[in-house]
């Protein structure tokens, strides 16, 4: 019981312990706010990416894509750990609205909105269709058109806000789509050397993914017509196979299981037409598909995380020398204890019980003004914005809306007992030495 | 003299000091490190762009005919050194039976955009060679050549981020067949363009290394508009003389492509208020400003961290004057005054903040100068890529450490005037000496305000 009572007399009587408090605090602080926003950032990225990507895609870089596919998706949508499965087309086309002369190279994606929404996160993205993606290309006005579907950052711009400024009349707009077709050895088109393929399509819906790169460049049309745009009938082609596994499977197992099956059926159509197509189509799970994208704000989230480890080490230099500040006023006190029988292993608990109380009290102190900052922080950036056209991101730029701020109870406990263990790991040698001092000396009466 | 051996004294005896000094140090090499790698990667940025389009570009709405007269009269002014023509489209390359990539066709004339670019230096054949770089190809005279980005044919390892050389090289000589197109008002028209690759390009940005191809100018004029009458571009690319005033510079261009507009196409309205005459860098403002930003942030972020070093250096110091109490009092009693008093310890702070952002700084260059090297080590050792070219857009990690490089530009006002305060790499060195010295004040006082008479008695 007096370990208990010293070690809190000790943090409340000296002064000096409120300096090691607030170190712990503003360092707990800092790394809760920018931890949360980042772990927010990362997540809401990565959860972005995996709604566009899938589980798995089974794909390939070249713009010829990959014949045979039809049979294969049959053999997907047979196995058990497979839910659903959408066959794509990804190519460039060059497109013009109706009545303009202006082109723009932009990125197409060939898909049938039905099977697409079902492996993929598609339908949320959209914005007339998100209840019933099925319908993603009927136009408005007329059902039976072709419809297209743009990225939203094709036809808009974003303001300082991150809002979209709309243009009216938009539903009824043509587009004139243009696409180099290829053959499969990926010469060209069948037709006359001077051509293109080119079909006029019908706004029927903008796609927001939340993917900068995606919604500033894709526009999606059906799987058929973007087969015959890019002289992928014959045979007909695609470019990746996106697959949504069944719930519960585990994302390397139905990776696995994929890309056994893809190399067993490689293997049987070894020697068929257009076999060699197959050779280039590698199987990834989403996270490896979208890694370009992923991987710079996995890093920086993890070189954050290191640089903080680095900064905490002036937290426990700081909880060291508090701790044998106290320590050496306390001789006495220690010299007494030990007198009346305490042990050596007694006065390092009773230390330790000290920096756990500073721990305890900094993070506490840390985790409630970061929870406070964090509540606050979209309005702060807002009256910040207001007052000083200051913003944490240029929000023309960047494709993100309000600063993340929900806390992971994840990282709430990290950030607390790292604290605690970096208070514990300061007191460990004024601890230490406090253990091994001697009463007969430092009770001799001249030391008094 | 007794201040500066109090000084030296408690330096050497109290090793808790050392405690400070490496805190400092830390914080010290940890900002230089964090505030070198975002300068180093914003001039790699403004670098690239400079690289790949000279320092001012000049970009019709419609292609330009009659450019070499534009050519001429802007290499004729002196604030000129050379002026290249380019013409851009896009194309689908195939580079093997069912492979076929998107591609940024670049026409040009390799010589000219030398002058501008220093193209040549990026030509893995031709960069050692001497003369001009060329498109022509060994023992194929008459053929069309042309040059290919690295990754174009050849991707990155995925461990050690580097090209198989030998798989590019054996690349040079193929024959690819580059698919293009030309948009007219009514249709557009597929062009075909077999050429053989002459070098490779690798400029070292992944971004423009995957999709960028070089064609002759002449030769992509003539399959894209084989109708046009005189030579046609889409962009001028410009390279001024040193030391020439950007703003000054631009001024004189607009006036040349005014009278070069007037003389040529009487005048055209469109031409003249739809031309952009932009540096490259402002081409990238938007960008730079947001990495500037977040680099102004995350150093704001572990500044505020950084203040424990104050609070440490205040603990430290406050013990060192609870224990030399007795020092204190005697020299007070010996006639020192108090302020000298407060200046020893003050002194001490400014030694140890010194002391400390001297090694920091040592050792945030040496961390940044081999950042690579360590990199490479993590890899070999851990197995782990940091850094790739794919992911970052340049294939090194930039590792210069520019001491008068800006980090942060905090506009004020005072008294209605505008007033911008700059903050330099180098500051943190002076901030970390002051930060230093403000933890040593609060003990400083206190030893000051010893009374001799209290601590010398003999009870």
């Amino acid at each position: 019981m007096y370990k208990v009572t010293l070690a809190i007399r000790y943090l409340l009587r000296r002064r000096i312990t409120y300096l090691a408090v607030l170190a712990v605090a503003l360092c707990v602080f800092i790394v809760l706010v920018v931890m949360t926003v980042m772990a927010g950032l990362v997540n809401d990225f990565k959860h972005k990416n995996h709604l566009f990507a899938g589980d798995c895609v089974l794909s390939t870089e070249s713009l010829v894509g990959f014949a045979h596919y039809e049979e294969f998706v049959r053999k997907l949508e047979e196995t058990d750990c497979v839910e659903a499965v959408s066959p794509v087309v990804k190519s460039y086309a060059l497109i013009s609205r109706t009545g303009s002369q202006s082109k723009a190279g932009v990125e197409i994606m060939g898909l049938d909105p039905g099977l697409h929404g079902r492996a993929t996160g598609f339908g949320e993205t959209l914005d007339r269709y998100e209840e019933d993606f099925c319908r993603a290309f009927e136009p408005e006005h007329d059902p039976n058109l072709a419809g297209i579907v743009f990225g939203i950052d094709l036809l808009y711009r974003r303001d300082v806000y991150g809002n979209y400024t709309s243009e009216a009349g938009q539903s009824r707009m043509s587009y004139s789509v243009s696409c180099f077709p290829l053959t499969p050895r990926g010469a060209t088109g069948t037709k006359a050397m001077d051509m293109v393929e080119t079909k006029t399509f019908y706004y029927s819906d903008k796609s927001h993914s939340g993917l900068a790169r995606v919604d500033g460049a894709m526009a999606y049309l059906p799987l058929e017509w973007a087969q015959t745009l890019c002289g992928m009938t014959d045979p007909n082609r695609v470019n990746a196979i996106h697959i949504k596994f069944r719930p519960g499977v585990k994302l390397s197992d139905g990776c696995e299981r994929v890309a056994s099956l893809w190399e067993g059926f490689k293997q049987g159509k070894a020697g068929e037409d257009y076999a060699y197509l197959l050779d280039a189509v590698t199987v990834r799970h989403w996270k490896d598909y979208r890694r370009s994208s992923i991987a710079p704000m996995e890093k920086e989230q993890t070189l954050m995380t290191v640089m903080f480890g680095f900064v905490g080490i002036t937290t426990v230099f700081i909880v060291f020398v508090v701790s044998y500040m106290i320590i050496s006023h306390k001789t006495k006190d220690i010299g007494i204890l030990k007198s009346i029988g305490a042990s050596n292993s007694d006065i390092i608990q009773l230390f330790s019980g000290f920096a756990f109380l500073v721990g305890l009290s900094g993070s506490g102190i840390g985790l409630f003004g970061g929870w406070l900052f964090l509540l606050k922080i979209n309005q702060i950036e807002d009256w910040l914005f207001k007052h000083f056209t200051w913003q944490l991101w240029d929000r023309t730029i960047y494709a993100i809306g309000d600063i993340p701020n929900q806390i992971e109870l994840k990282v709430v406990v990290t950030i607390f007992l790292s604290a605690i263990v970096a208070c514990l790991v300061g007191v460990l040698v004024p601890s230490w030495q406090a253990a091994r001092q001697k009463p007969a000396e430092t009770l001799q009466v001249n030391q008094l | 003299m007794l201040k500066l051996f109090l000084c030296l004294r408690y330096l050497r005896k109290k090793k808790i000091v050392f405690l400070s000094i490496a805190a400092v140090a830390l914080s010290v090499s940890l900002l230089i490190v964090v505030a070198s790698l975002f300068t180093g990667f914003i001039k790699a940025v403004e670098h690239a762009a400079d690289e790949a389009l000279g320092d001012v570009v000049l970009s019709p709405p419609i292609e330009l005919a009659k450019y070499p007269l534009l050519i001429e009269s802007l290499e004729e002014t002196p604030i000129v050194e050379a002026a290249t023509a380019a013409l851009l489209a896009p194309g689908l390359l195939r580079l093997d039976t069912g492979n076929v990539r998107p591609v940024q066709v670049w026409g040009i004339d390799p010589r000219g955009r030398d002058r501008v670019t220093g193209f040549k230096k990026s030509l893995l054949r031709q960069k050692d060679t001497a003369g001009g770089p060329s498109f022509e190809i060994d023992g194929s005279e008459g053929k069309t050549g042309g040059f290919v980005g690295i990754a174009v044919i050849n991707e990155p390892n995925e461990l050690t981020d580097e090209y198989d050389l030998e798989a590019v090289e054996s690349m040079i000589g193929k024959q690819i067949i580059l698919t293009t197109g030309t948009a007219s008002e009514s249709e557009i028209k597929r062009r075909l363009l077999p050429f053989h690759i002459a070098d490779v390009v690798e400029t070292g940005v992944y971004q423009f290394d995957k999709g960028y191809m070089y064609l002759p100018i002449e030769e992509l004029q003539r399959r894209l508009y084989p109708e046009a009458e005189s030579p046609l571009a889409g962009q001028i690319l410009i390279k001024l003389a040193d030391n020439t005033d950007t703003e000054g510079a631009l001024a004189v261009i607009a006036g040349i492509w005014r009278n070069f507009v007037d003389e040529q196409f009487d005048g055209d309205p469109y031409l003249l208020h739809r031309t952009e005459i932009v540096t490259s860098r402002e081409m990238q403002r938007q960008y730079i400003a947001a990495y500037q930003k977040q680099m102004g942030i995350l150093l704001a972020i572990f500044g505020v961290v950084s203040l424990g070093v104050i609070l440490l250096v205040f603990c430290i110091f406050y013990m060192i004057v609870r224990l030399k109490q007795k020092d204190i009092a005697i020299i007070r009693s010996c006639g020192m005054a108090r302020t000298s008093v407060a200046l020893v310890f003050v002194n001490f702070g400014l030694c140890v903040g010194v002391i400390g952002s001297v090694i920091g700084a040592i050792l945030g260059w040496l961390i940044t100068v081999n950042v690579n090297t360590i990199e490479e080590w993590i890899r070999i050792i851990f197995g782990l890529k940091l850094w790739k070219s794919s992911v970052y857009l340049f294939n090194r990690i930039p590792n210069e450490v520019d001491w008068f490089a800006t980090l942060l530009t905090i506009p004020i006002k005072v008294f209605g005037r505008q007033f911008a305060i700059s903050l330099e790499l180098y500051h943190i060195v002076l901030v970390a000496i002051l930060a230093a010295a403000v933890g040593a004040l609060i003990p400083a006082v206190v030893a000051a305000t010893t009374k001799p008479v209290n601590i010398l008695q003999y009870e």
